[in-house]
């Protein structure tokens, strides 16, 4: 086989895509700032608003182009292999861990409820929930691997009830989960959560009852698999990690090599990655001053200011999905393939995936950097009142941001060009079926980078 | 490669159907490119000879992609080189 030289070929290809990246990345200071925090970083922006986006979505149809240099299908295949690996005391591991989670529970509740009100941030429990877990511990998903199903407090205590096992109706599938995902945003967007230790307590307590009560009717796996949204997202987000669990073995492989595997299922879970990555949006797109005008504007037609938000979050996550189903329909067409809609619908979704883990880390990694000496100071000394110092980050912080976004990129084009190979037999009929996606992967960046480029202001009627 | 397991739906008949899994294609040739990749254990010798012949002409058809990739990478850095240029200068 002529794949020696070809080969060599083609890792010069990954080589010189990542080179290239990089010196997008580094000439290119302004897009720096897209994901970067912070109103310092977007008042710094010299370069108009319409060429970072275009820059942004160039950038990501330059990745697809050198990533369309590497066509043997061995080398392809070899860049998605998982080795298995054996860790002792894994089951110890887990039990520990789950320990930790309940106490972590118990924790956030007491203290939420008991503990300082005012500053929320000396708070342990607001710390705890929001640079701790939906920060830090989302950030581990992805980038070392999920480890909720044995951190999950709630699969842990349902685990020890007794059942009443009733079956899961199947053809609600990940229905729930998406409704679940859209209205802990929407909460998490109009209610002042991470200012009021109490009524995040409140709220931690009430997503408890729902889901043990859950959990309890349909038992542990079938709700955390099926309708628990946050079970979904850490599972999903630990797709894109080096470390995941492929038939009950723990198993290494490059980061996103797992998302060329069938882990979506079908439409509703396709509908929950997109979900996945709209909310991303969403949470920036409420502090534009765009969005003011927009709510203004519908308001003063006489839209009632409750139905706002979620009309708002119902309808782009619609938007969204269309596109995605539309690339997805013309993917049939270029490919000149008689592969169903919905199947390449499913397959090319988990590359979604990398790029919403890119997002976070790039909207949360240094907010976790900035809060992690709160983190500490809060947890060790729960009961005081504090002002715990907080870190500020350098003006360059904002190109690890960057390196965030366009990562979660390179992944997602090279496991979206990955799964074409799987799925065809012809690599120029591969190399096709992937130009709806790029095209609404570069709607999805542009309208991304147009978001968190706008100057923050405070959202409107809430 | 080349799954043999996904649904597939078409109207009319398929222009080619494998005979090995029932996988419909929509030109002659993209059967030829399936049988040698995901039925390589199976395959005749003459089913091999043409899959073969069909891989080299579709070595043709992407070194002529590469050319056009390479050509619309360069247009893009040059494009923005002097974009930039313009708009910051």
């Amino acid at each position: 086989m002529p794949s020696g030289s070809r080969r060599r070929v083609d890792r010069l290809t990954v080589a010189s895509v990542a080179a290239a990246l990089a010196l997008v990345a580094l000439t290119r200071p302004v897009f720096a700032h897209g994901g970067s925090l912070g109103q310092a970083a977007r008042d710094s922006i010299s370069v108009p608003t319409w060429l970072v986006l275009l820059t942004g979505g160039a950038a990501v149809g330059a990745s697809f182009l050198l990533a369309s240099f590497a066509t043997d299908r061995a080398f392809v295949a070899s860049l998605h292999e998982a080795r298995p690996v054996s860790v002792p005391g894994r089951d110890a591991g887990a039990t520990l861990l789950g320990v930790v989670g309940v106490a972590g529970l118990a924790f956030v509740l007491a203290v939420g409820f008991a503990g300082p009100q005012r500053p929320a941030i000396s708070n342990a429990a607001v710390t705890v929930v929001w640079a701790g877990w939906w920060a830090g511990f989302a950030m581990s998903t992805y980038l070392a691997g999920n480890a909720w199903p044995a951190l999950n407090p709630w699969r842990t205590l349902t685990e020890l009830l007794p059942r009443v096992g009733r079956r899961y109706d199947w053809r609600l599938g990940a229905w729930p989960s998406v409704a679940g995902l859209l209205a802990l945003i929407w909460l998490e967007v109009v209610s002042p959560l991470a200012d009021r230790p109490r009524l995040l307590a409140t709220t931690v307590l009430a997503y408890s009852v729902v889901t043990v009560a859950g959990a309890v009717v349909y038992g542990p796996s079938q709700w955390f698999e099926q309708a628990d949204p946050v079970a979904r997202v850490f599972r999903y987000y630990g797709a894109v990690a080096p470390v995941g669990v492929v038939d009950g073995r723990l198993v290494v492989r490059l980061p996103g090599a797992g998302l060329t595997d069938d882990v979506v299922d079908g439409f509703d879970e396709v509908a929950f990655v997109v979900a996945l990555l709209w909310v991303t949006t969403f949470d920036g797109l409420v502090t534009t001053p765009a969005w003011r005008g927009l709510a203004d504007w519908f308001v003063g037609r006489g839209l009632p200011p409750v139905v706002l938000y979620p009309l708002a979050l119902a309808a782009g996550f619609a938007f969204f999905l269309a596109v995605y189903v539309a690339a997805a329909r013309r993917a049939r067409r270029t490919a000149e393939s008689y592969v169903t809609a919905l199947t390449l619908a499913r397959r090319f979704a988990p590359s979604l995936l990398a790029i919403a883990a890119g997002y976070h880390v790039a909207h949360f990694l240094g907010y976790f950097l900035t809060l992690s000496p709160a983190l500490v100071a809060t947890v060790t000394a729960p009961l005081s009142t504090l002002s715990p110092s907080v870190i500020v980050l350098p003006e360059w912080f904002g190109l690890v941001a960057i390196a965030g976004v366009l990562g979660g990129h390179v992944v997602a084009i090279a496991a979206a060009h990955a799964t074409a190979f799987d799925l065809f037999p012809g690599r120029l009929q591969a190399i096709r079926s992937q130009y709806p996606f790029i095209v609404a992967m570069i709607f999805y960046t542009v309208v991304s980078l147009w978001v968190v480029t706008r100057p923050e202001v405070t959202p409107p009627y809430i | 490669m080349s799954r043999t397991d996904l649904p597939t739906d078409h109207d009319g008949d398929p222009a080619a159907t494998c005979e090995y899994c029932g996988r419909p294609f929509t030109h002659e040739q993209y059967l030829v490119l399936h049988r040698g990749v995901a039925h390589d254990g199976e395959i005749t010798d003459e089913e091999r000879e043409a899959y073969e012949r069909a891989s080299e002409r579709e070595d043709e058809a992407l070194r002529r992609f590469r050319l056009k990739a390479l050509a619309a990478l360069v247009a893009l850095y040059f494009g923005f080189l002097m974009l930039y240029a313009v708009v910051t200068g």
